[in-house]
């Protein structure tokens, strides 16, 4: 199943089921969305529930947090991350407050997705992976999907939920074709170990993901180093007790993610990891992530900003030998 | 221009390749037809020509590796190309494989990263831990060289085992899955030497790992294939006292040559199932079973109704030979559409064979008795040859090895 068929299905079953739920965005009606997250929505639901709105990202926040106030269970659309910039006061002060500051009586259950990440020359201001910003709003659910199976459950969760979620998607993952299987008891707030290893522990989210298990698969075949795969299917709160059960196994992490290397989920990660399992370390743990620059617009500058496969096997590498494994 | 060479498909049933040699170097220049290496794949040893001309940019798999079919296992940096190629219409020549997209190959190389060397003193968290637990004065012995600085967990393990076990005894541990702690706890304070080692596998009845041959994987792989293919045996007894075999032209020469005539008559005999049609063959090609210690080959006879019984049994015993030098090339081995398996020397009666992958049956022959005759099982693929065929097949068979002036023409012509 498509990605973006997956989280079409998710909220067309919930809409089915719930008519409190609406769909707002730009072009999420007429259109079928920018990504065709929303097709046949419109057709199926009309333009009470599938609202097309104007570009005005402050706003499509601002009216989904008034929706949710009045009983809704808004889905809203900020066509990328880079645009929910606008809408920061909405998200920080507003979304991820309203619940603390009424003393619980507002509930928020509303969702805000959008996609993330370098697609394909995209130049800077479209490029951008910013799950930082969002997991360190306390007040905020953040929760991503790699795959299809997280896509469908993660989304349907989401909307779910009474609180609100910025539920993040990843550019090209919207055209990957994933299998997909029915699940039950999906926890998105439990991390998912998509490979078993010995020696390494690698935790990674959205998109890099499937470039991690392919390095994997590399690494076990021509050197012998078997990794276990961890992918985070929420950035806040993150699912650390998996992880430490991973790395008190194999006594080594990496973190790899596409967003800039500082300051990000692998400093975090790494951090709580050292903080928490600092005597069963057998290596520091590795961070890769992408180059501390804007995100250019020519390809083979694009690709040299961020992790490629290519790259993150040979860090992992170079970094399980100088320290000994 | 960068041109990826990938695994070949030497047959329609080879999954999986091993580089077995490469016979050129990375930047060596390639002309077109150069062997460039040689795969090893199911049964047989192969050589990889190259359909391009340029320099061998990359080696991707390493000798010893196997890969699945289409998958790269070098690169080519293509050189230029002859005139007269240019002249011709662009007609790109291409390994049949080439038609799907290969999968993506790794393009870095491994980065040459030593290990970090500290002043004696410094070990991962881990690894004090393990020291302690074990009991090993880490800084003394990093002093010692005998651990190196930053220790890791790894150092101390195999400082361990090579305190407790002799090399020997290191090798034989490879062989077998043994709990090392359980191990120790054994015999502690000792060092643990081969015999020790194996009395201890002796009395825990620890069992040995064997690892599969290629030759083994692609057998099993076959027959797990072939075994669920629609199939049904025919049992019966023939008399094959009238024939003359002796230690020159055995009696599985004989078959051989027999079954290969009859072949002429039955073309289902000669054909092989696809999807939505039959591929027929005009020639007998048989195969024969052949051990050879733990392996199992059927090499091929090919135009087995063109050659005289000596002609067989000459080729026969070259197969032979080849099998047990394992120089059986994928010529060789393919081709066949019935196989002739004897265990009749064997002194064993009547038993039935799974039919070769993609073949239309095969015969087990088994032991003749005082008076000649001998029981011999068909197994045969029924989506190729229904009973009413395949029982008329057997008459026929029953036939000829009672044909007098038959038998007498196959010798004299001998």
């Amino acid at each position: 199943m498509l990605y973006r068929e997956a989280l079409n299905l998710a909220l067309d079953h919930t809409m089915e089921h719930d008519e409190r739920v609406v769909v707002l965005g730009e072009d999420v009606g007429f259109y079928g969305g920018n990504y065709r997250v929303t097709e046949g929505l419109y057709a199926k639901y009309g333009p009470k529930r599938v609202i097309d709105t104007p570009i005005a990202e402050n706003s499509i926040v601002g009216t989904a947090i008034g929706m949710a106030m009045m009983g809704l269970r808004p889905v809203a659309e900020i066509m990328t991350i880079n645009f929910a910039m606008l809408a920061m006061d909405q998200f920080v002060n507003q979304m991820a407050k309203l619940r603390y500051m009424s003393g619980g009586k507002i509930f928020l259950p509303m969702v805000v997705r959008m996609p993330q990440g370098v697609a394909k020359q995209l130049a800077a201001q479209h490029s951008q992976s910013l799950e930082h910003m969002f997991a360190s709003i306390p007040g905020l659910y953040v929760l991503c999907a790699s795959d299809s199976i997280s896509a469908y459950y993660g989304l349907l969760h989401a909307i779910r939920m009474d609180d609100p979620v910025v539920f993040l998607e990843h550019t090209l993952l919207y055209g990957m074709d994933f299998p997909f299987e029915p699940m039950q008891n999906f926890d998105p707030f439990k991390a998912r170990v998509l490979k078993k290893g010995k020696d390494i522990t690698v935790v990674s989210y959205l998109k890099m993901v499937h470039d991690v298990i392919k390095v994997c698969q590399w690494l076990e075949e021509r050197d012998g180093i078997s990794c276990e795969v961890i992918d985070l299917t929420s950035l806040r709160p993150i699912d650390f007790e998996t992880i430490y059960q991973s790395v008190k196994k194999t006594k080594r992490l990496a973190v790899v993610y596409e967003a800039p290397k500082s300051l990000g989920l692998g400093a975090e990660v790494s951090a709580k990891v050292s903080e928490e399992l600092f005597y069963y370390l057998d290596a520091p743990p590795l961070r890769i992530g992408g180059e501390e620059v804007p995100i250019a617009y020519n390809r083979k500058l694009e690709l040299m900003a961020i992790p490629t496969p290519e790259k993150i096997y040979s860090q992992i590498l170079s970094w399980s030998k100088r320290h000994g494994l | 221009m960068d041109y990826e060479i990938v695994m070949p498909q030497f047959s329609d049933t080879m999954e999986k390749g091993k580089v077995a040699k490469w016979l050129k170097k990375e930047g060596e220049f390639v002309e077109k037809g150069d062997v460039i290496a040689q795969i090893e794949a199911e049964k047989a040893l192969m050589e990889l020509q190259s359909f391009r001309r340029g320099v061998l940019k990359r080696i991707l798999v390493k000798e010893g590796e196997e890969v699945e079919v289409g998958k790269p296992i070098a690169l080519l940096e293509l050189g230029e190309t002859l005139p007269e190629v240019k002249l011709q219409a662009p007609k790109e020549e291409k390994p049949t494989l080439l038609e799907e997209k290969p999968p993506e190959v790794i393009k870095v190389k491994p980065p040459e990263e030593k290990r970090m060397e500290l002043a004696p003193g410094f070990a991962s968290p881990y690894a004090r831990l393990l020291a302690k637990e074990k009991e090993i004065d880490l800084y003394q012995l990093q002093k010692e060289e005998k651990i190196p600085s930053p220790a890791h967990a790894k150092d101390i393990e195999v400082f361990l085992r090579e305190r407790h076990f002799t090399p020997k005894a290191l090798e034989l541990l490879k062989d077998y899955s043994i709990d090392i702690q359980e191990l120790l706890k054994e015999f502690p304070n000792k060092k643990i030497d081969q015999d020790l080692l194996l009395t201890y596998i002796e009395k825990k009845n620890i069992p040995r790992k064997v690892p599969l041959s290629s030759v083994q994987k692609s057998l099993i792989s076959n027959l797990s294939k072939s075994f669920p293919i629609p199939h049904y045996h025919i049992y019966e007894v023939f008399d094959l006292s009238l024939i003359p075999w002796d230690k020159e032209i055995t009696l599985t020469h004989w078959l051989i040559k027999i079954v290969g005539d009859a072949m002429q008559f039955f073309e289902k005999l000669r054909a092989i199932y696809k999807e939505d049609h039959y591929l027929i063959y005009p020639s007998s090609n048989l195969g024969v079973a052949i051990a050879v210690g733990d392996d199992l080959y059927a090499p091929v006879v090919k135009e087995v109704n063109k050659k005289s019984l000596g002609e067989i049994a000459k080729e026969v015993r070259e197969l032979r030979k080849k099998a047990e030098e394992g120089r059986l090339t994928q010529e060789d081995l393919s081709g066949a559409t019935f196989t002739i398996s004897n265990l009749g020397m064997f002194g064993i009666r009547a038993f039935d064979a799974v039919i070769p992958y993609g073949q239309v049956g095969i015969m087990a022959v088994g032991m003749q008795d005082q008076e000649g005759k001998a029981h011999i099982t068909f197994t045969f693929d029924h989506r190729i040859v229904n009973g009413f065929h395949s029982a008329l097949f057997v008459k026929h068979l029953k036939e000829k090895f009672l044909d007098k002036n038959y038998l007498k023409m196959l010798k004299r012509e001998a």
